[in-house]
């Protein structure tokens, strides 16, 4: 038995000016299930709050309705106010008299006064039919799952470990470091790299909250959030890592060389090696690919550390969050085929210039032509914008580290060979950062001539030199610069791996193929995955000082998300009702892939986030969104419509974006006509095509729907598709029945297009005053076209 | 020399007339990338003929972007260009630099600007019916080749290449030649 409250608030005058208090209170009397009315000043102040308490403990009330401002405003309040009354917070509805009423239809208190009383009666209609919803809160461990063990990976990592989290760090490559343990110096300060990223390394390797997998690629992820189970598949080294000293002796005896790819083919290693001098963990492996398998090697190492017979291992790890730290690759500059690189052997990339800074490396610190004579250089073209700002190769996007990292290289090779002459070919500097003009600065001083003009070629002379062809643009002259050397300053571009690990992950990638954030400001770590977080290039191009800030901002959200070792799930969630005939069909529509078959469709609460995108794809009508059902909704519209006079149009808003705009213009007092009322719903792509339809026939006028707009970061993109496709759907069921497909109308919002929301909403009502209302026997010929 | 502008030189609607002007045979999506040229001097840096002559394909957008219009059309600078579209396929920006080129001659033409070469050429054109008519190292080359001396085309017949000088004085092309 309902026993509903309806309590009305003056809000100060904010309503009590416009809409007639008295007048709705007598109406409210008379609505089916209300035995209890009362107008109060201000319904939220405390004593407010105790009036509603006690007619809950003392007069039996079990179901409220409160007309007040914006649910958006005080829902939480309210609910609150149920809950410590020990009435479900879910057995509230607040009819919405200020921003959606008094505020927007000030200048008619009559029209005002009749949608106050239309407004409560909705929600007096939805609440007896709400459920009392449970929150769920579940159990949430500590481990986190980090992929990728450069820089990105390893500062996570670290934080992690630090505040007691349980960490598996997992590389693909034998060693950890990432791009950052090929680097020599850092710009601008010009410290050491290995300087700086061996100490976290070491700390990684000894940490006792740390388990690091490398040499692992991951095979599969499974799960969600709170229980990801992930398989690693671990490549064998054919080396006992316990055994292994790294000695060296294997390498001494092995015959085999082959080009280095930590030295990017400048010098040779054997097949049985270290990664490099400084690799961590510092433990050989044997290349299956060049081995010869002689065994020399086994007989050499005098710790027995040998197995040539090692099998590939598949390891399963939990984690209860995933940190994606997959860094980059440096882009492939042969695809830029002016400029030869690949064909020509004194053309060569960054890479190649960095690993000459360093003493240790293949040319032991001398800037030489590597490829060829191996004679010292003395003069070096350095070309900018290699594979960035290109859209020849689908690079629009600035690759940000170029700039700063190609001075880096004309500063070193000027320090080294100070009569050099360094030429760097520009389109724009773009020295963004801390320090980064003054480091431009000094390689001007240093005698670095920046030519601004990007190389529109590289030739070669028959000596073997490449020649460089640009034009210098701000002195209108055209260079043709014989070179002893040109290293092309290559973008990032993302790891290779990383379409795979999208799809795993259920993550978006961008238009570079670099992994797309939730939202680009207020989520700039998290993904659209709960409990996926992003951060170093995988993201996005950016320097190690970004790095390593968000790799600490990545940790930091995951230890929000685990902090209280529990995480509380909203109830709004799909369901699944008995006319589920199994066909499957909605597990393709879920954006989230919340949806899974199990004779019936199954939904993973964990993973649906109540988009509603589903819905309109079941035949059987068996999918809803609780707290916001197609019933509940429909009870709402026939409320509303039943003896209706004049013209109606049904806004259903999206509760995130369009009901928030339509407050908004209630804020700024942008008028729009009284007769076009809003419904609040969990998202617009849950109106099916057959719910418009029953709208119409119910006897409304126009219908309106509206939804975030794509890349607002609110709902997944799809949630738009389908919504649009419903709406395509009823238009065409409507010109079925010979009803104008101009009634029906839909928008997509950002919060703050209040004016242009009103502004649509009112052209729509005008069209459909002007078609008038809509004749009993065409909405009869709609009842049949809807069958 | 140093040229001070001022309004008077800028011609606001320039870029508008030139995507006006060639977006029925080029496309309005292909004449908007005059917007889009950051002056990074790919093309200008590449341009074969540019090597040789005054040519600055970079110039002539941006001198465009800025509407120096009678700037623009009265250079010599663009009638260099061999319409290679060497830097056109290597635009960083996908601007339609060729393309552009062409439509900016058109406008040049409308306003009396033709270099004397490309005036020539339509001299010759009006008399043979051919910009590079057939001669007598072509036609033995064909009769080796066992194939009639002079190809199907006006050069048969007077009655065609009649045919053609009609259509070539009732053209825009007549008049600027004179």
């Amino acid at each position: 038995m309902n026993n509903t409250g309806v309590y009305v608030c003056h809000c100060g005058g904010n309503i009590s000016d416009v809409v007639n208090i008295p007048q709705v209170v007598e109406f409210a009397k008379r609505l089916p299930g209300v035995s209890i009315v009362r107008d109060i000043e201000h319904v939220c102040s405390d004593e407010g709050q105790k009036i509603i308490r006690e007619d809950i403990a003392e007069q039996g009330i079990n179901r409220v309705v409160i007309g007040s401002c914006t649910p958006g405003f005080h829902e939480k309040t309210f609910s609150d106010v149920l809950s410590s009354a020990g009435l479900n917070p879910y057995l509230l509805e607040i009819a919405n008299l200020r921003e959606q009423c008094s505020w927007v239809h000030f200048d008619n208190p009559d029209a005002a006064t009749k949608k106050a009383c239309d407004l409560i009666a909705m929600a007096t209609s939805k609440v007896a039919l709400n459920e009392a919803l449970e929150a769920r809160t579940v159990n949430i461990g500590n481990r986190v799952l980090v992929i990728g063990g450069g820089i990105a990976g390893i500062q996570a990592s670290l934080d992690l470990a630090n505040a007691g989290y349980r960490v598996s760090l997992v590389e693909q490559e034998p060693y950890i470091g990432g791009n950052m343990a090929r680097l020599a110096r850092t710009f601008p300060t010009e410290d050491c790299a290995s300087c700086i990223l061996a100490p976290k390394m070491a700390d990684i390797m000894r940490h006792p909250n740390i388990d690091v997998y490398t040499y692992s690629d991951i095979a599969n992820i499974t799960g969600h959030v709170g229980n990801f189970e992930v398989t690693l598949h671990r490549h064998p080294r054919y080396v006992d890592e316990d055994r292994c000293t790294a000695c060296g002796k294997c390498a001494e005896v092995c015959p085999v060389s082959v080009p280095d790819e930590f030295e990017f083919g400048m010098a040779e290693r054997r097949a049985i090696y270290l990664p490099h001098a400084n690799a961590v963990p510092r433990k050989y492996l044997i290349d299956k690919n060049a081995c010869t398998e002689c065994y020399q090697c086994e007989d050499a190492c005098t710790a027995g550390a040998i197995n040539h017979e090692q099998r590939p291992e598949d390891i399963t790890i939990k984690g209860d969050c995933i940190i994606v730290a997959t860094g980059y690759e440096l882009f492939d500059a042969a695809l830029k085929q002016n400029y030869g690189f690949g064909r020509y052997k004194n053309v060569v990339h960054a890479m190649h210039l960095e690993r000459m800074i360093v003493p240790i490396g293949a040319t032991k610190g001398r800037f030489i032509r590597v490829f060829s004579d191996k004679k010292e250089i003395k003069r070096i073209g350095i070309v900018q914008c290699v594979g960035a700002r290109d859209e020849q190769v689908g690079r629009i996007n600035c690759s940000r580290i170029c700039c700063m990292y190609g001075i880096k290289h004309a500063l070193f090779v000027k320090k080294k060979i100070p009569d050099a002459d360094v030429y760097l070919f520009y389109t724009d500097v773009r020295a963004f950062g801390k320090g980064y003009e003054e480091y431009y600065k000094k390689a001007q001083e240093a005698g670095v001539k920046f030519i601004r003009g990007r190389v529109a070629e590289i030739y070669e002379t028959e000596k073997g030199n490449p020649v460089i062809r640009a034009e210098d643009t701000l002195s209108h002259r055209l260079f043709e610069l014989e070179c002893d050397l040109v290293s092309l300053s290559a973008s990032i571009t993302p790891h290779k791996g990383s379409e795979k690990l999208a799809h795993l992950l259920r993550i978006q990638k961008d238009s570079e193929g670099f992994f797309l954030e939730a939202h680009p400001k207020y989520r700039p770590v998290d993904t659209r995955t709960d409990g996926v977080f992003l951060c170093g290039c995988a993201q996005g191009p950016k320097d190690i000082p970004d790095t390593v800030a968000q790799a600490g901002a990545a940790a930091s959200r995951a230890m929000s998300l685990m902090g209280t070792g529990e995480i509380t799930l909203s109830p709004i969630k799909a369901f699944v009702s008995q006319a589920c005939d199994g066909c499957g069909v909605c597990v393709e529509h879920c954006p989230s892939s919340a949806i899974s078959l199990n004779g019936n469709a199954l939904i993973n609460e964990m993973l649906c986030d109540g988009c509603g995108a589903c819905i309109s794809s079941c035949p059987q009508d068996a999918l809803g969104i609780r707290h916001f059902t197609t019933e509940q909704i429909m009870a709402m519209v026939a409320t509303l419509l039943q003896n209706k006079k004049g013209v109606r149009v049904v806004a259903f808003a999206d509760k995130t974006t369009t009901y928030r705009v339509l407050d908004s213009a209630g804020q700024q007092r942008i008028q729009y006509p009284p007769d076009i009322y809003s419904i609040r719903v969990a998202d617009a792509s849950q109106i099916t095509p057959k719910m418009i339809l029953e709208t119409f026939r119910l006897g409304a006028d126009g219908v309106f729907l509206g939804e975030p707009e794509a890349g607002s970061g609110i709902h997944h993109p799809k949630t738009i598709e389908v919504m649009v496709e419903n709406v395509k759907k009823a238009k065409k069921m409507l010109e079925d029945a010979g009803i104008e497909p101009e009634r029906l109308d839909y928008g997509l919002y950002i919060t703050v297009w209040a004016q242009k929301l009103a502004g649509q909403l009112k052209a729509l009502e005008k069209r459909v005053g002007e078609l008038g209302e809509l004749p009993e026997e065409r909405i009869a010929r709609l009842m049949e076209v809807s069958q | 020399m140093t040229t001070v502008l001022t309004l008077q030189d800028i011609a606001p609607d320039f870029v508008k007339e030139v995507i006006h002007q060639g977006s029925d045979v080029f496309g309005k999506d292909s004449m908007d990338t005059i917007n889009d040229c950051i002056q990074c001097g790919m093309c200008s840096g590449g341009c074969p003929s540019g090597r040789h002559i005054a040519l600055l394909t970079r110039e002539l957008i941006r001198l465009t972007q800025l509407g120096l219009k009678q700037e623009v059309l009265a250079s010599e600078n663009m009638w260099y260009c061999t319409t290679c579209y060497l830097c056109q396929e290597r635009c960083p920006r996908r601007v339609k630099t060729t393309d552009i080129i062409r439509v900016l001659r058109n406008l040049a033409v409308r306003e009396g600007h033709l270099s004397e070469a490309h005036r020539k050429i339509l001299e010759i054109f009006e008399k043979h019916g051919h910009a590079i008519p057939i001669n007598e190292e072509v036609k033995a080359q064909r009769r080796r080749l066992a194939l009639s001396e002079v190809p199907p085309t006006v050069q048969v017949s007077d009655e065609y290449l009649e045919e053609v000088r009609r259509l070539f004085t009732s053209s825009l092309l007549a008049e600027v030649i004179r």
